[in-house]
């Protein structure tokens, strides 16, 4: 379905990336696989240095830390915040929202709205649009987006099919009214059916945790992992992206009149260098536009990952210039989002580490 | 049909590819390869083919098969 907003803008961004840095090559012996089979596919999927959490780290921890350092630098004024609106599927809690929790850490103002949503390789997206609806409203002028995950924590170590590409980030986005006369485009759809592709089958309630659930078993490509694990069917969601994103994109350009060349970038959820090439082929979009480095650099922390594009690639030149983007988002769910819109101008637009 | 041989030649890494051989048996075949193939077969073919029909279809004319059918 299509969505338009008007009148908003993003006006800051930034990404919080845990500082610990694990190697492809120091996990070479966690996996059930001779290391030359495992150097290929290193190389075709762009695997190498992933930010990842120690293991006591929450996604609160990363957000109240980020937010912070907006607050110290005077990037944002905590009492402007009208809305905190946080995407996680690393919740601190199954209740209350870890939103809330946030709120209190920070003593924000409690004339305010806080809402935590579920999603992950497309909750960006859904997260943007969520504050475009929100902005709508008088009383809210100004919406902070919170997006992290810290999925290093569900995936096996011994799982060569998830562990070498899940990394661990948070991001806040800035968004804002503006007064010019502005127009951005968005498309969703989603597909229940097939919720099991991408699934942590264990731990909620429909599956309580139990010493079962954390029985490390063998599959038929000899990857181990229990069903507290997270598991994902790599060559379904592979057809799903190719079958599925590109046609949204085509609907969405046409939606938003642009064509392909007026886009500048085209900055997507990274799940892996091959399935990005793959995509911007079937496009027939260059690579150039389509940047690819998250997974090789930090890792892939499902809708984390397309704030982390937009700041790694393009950094202080959004401070100046504006760029037409076209961004988008594809997995867990099944979910599929996309926007059209110019970016620049940015108050702030930077990484740190935590 | 010999284009799609070279191609399937060129992903499994030897020269070239006869309709008995056995998928298995080639010296590149893991995950990543079989991945190659079901990109392969969307872009060139519009075919959606998944790891478990590739893993049955067993041999080069069993991917044949599923790929040109």
């Amino acid at each position: 379905m299509n969505f338009t907003f008007n009148n908003k803008s993003i006006t800051g961004l930034l990404v919080i990336l845990p500082s610990r840095k694990v190697r492809f090559d120091e996990e070479l012996d966690n996996y059930n696989f001779p290391h030359a089979k495992s150097m290929k596919l290193k190389l075709a999927m762009g695997y190498n240095t992933r930010r990842i959490v120690d293991d006591s780290v929450c996604t609160s921890d990363l957000c109240v830390f980020g937010l912070k350092y907006l607050f110290e630098r005077g990037y944002i004024d905590k009492e402007e915040i009208d809305a905190l609106v946080l995407v996680t599927q690393s919740p601190d809690y199954f209740m209350p929202p870890t939103s809330n929790v946030i709120q209190g850490i920070l003593g924000l103002k409690k004339d305010m709205i806080c809402m935590d949503i579920n999603q992950g390789c497309a909750g960006y997206i859904i997260g943007l649009m969520q504050s475009f609806m929100l902005l709508e409203q008088t009383s809210i002028k100004k919406v902070a987006l919170l997006n992290a995950d810290i999925m290093s924590r569900k995936v096996s170590k011994r799982d060569r099919n998830s562990n070498p590409l899940i990394g661990d980030a948070a991001s806040i986005t800035i968004v804002e009214k503006n007064l010019v006369d502005n127009d951005i485009y968005g498309n969703i759809k989603m597909d229940g059916r097939n919720y099991s592709i991408l699934i942590i089958p264990a731990g909620g309630y429909k599956m309580p945790s139990n010493i079962e659930t954390a029985e490390m078993k063998e599959d038929v490509s000899g990857n181990f992992r229990s069903l507290d694990n997270l598991v994902m069917k790599g060559d379904e969601v592979f057809n799903f992206v190719q079958r599925e994103v590109p046609p949204m994109i085509e609907e969405l350009l046409e939606t938003g009149k642009a064509s392909k060349e007026e886009v500048d970038y085209y900055m997507f959820h990274q799940p892996n260098k091959f399935m990005l090439n793959k995509l911007a082929d079937k496009l027939e979009i260059p690579h150039e536009k389509m940047p690819s480095n998250i997974v090789e650099n930090f890792g892939n922390a499902s809708g984390v990952s397309i704030p982390t594009v937009i700041c790694f690639n393009l950094a202080e030149r959004l401070l100046n210039e504006t760029f037409k983007l076209c961004l988008a988002g594809f997995g867990v769910g099944l979910t599929w989002a996309s926007l059209l819109l110019e970016m620049g101008k940015m108050k702030f637009n930077k990484i740190i580490d935590y | 049909m010999e284009e799609l041989k070279h191609k399937l030649a060129q992903i499994l890494e030897v020269d070239e590819v006869s309709d008995d051989q056995v998928l298995e048996s080639f010296e590149c075949w893991d995950s990543l390869t079989i991945l190659s193939i079901i990109a392969f077969a969307s872009k060139d073919y519009h075919k959606e083919i998944n790891t478990e029909q590739i893993r049955q279809a067993a041999t080069i004319k069993g991917l044949i098969g599923l790929i040109a059918k």
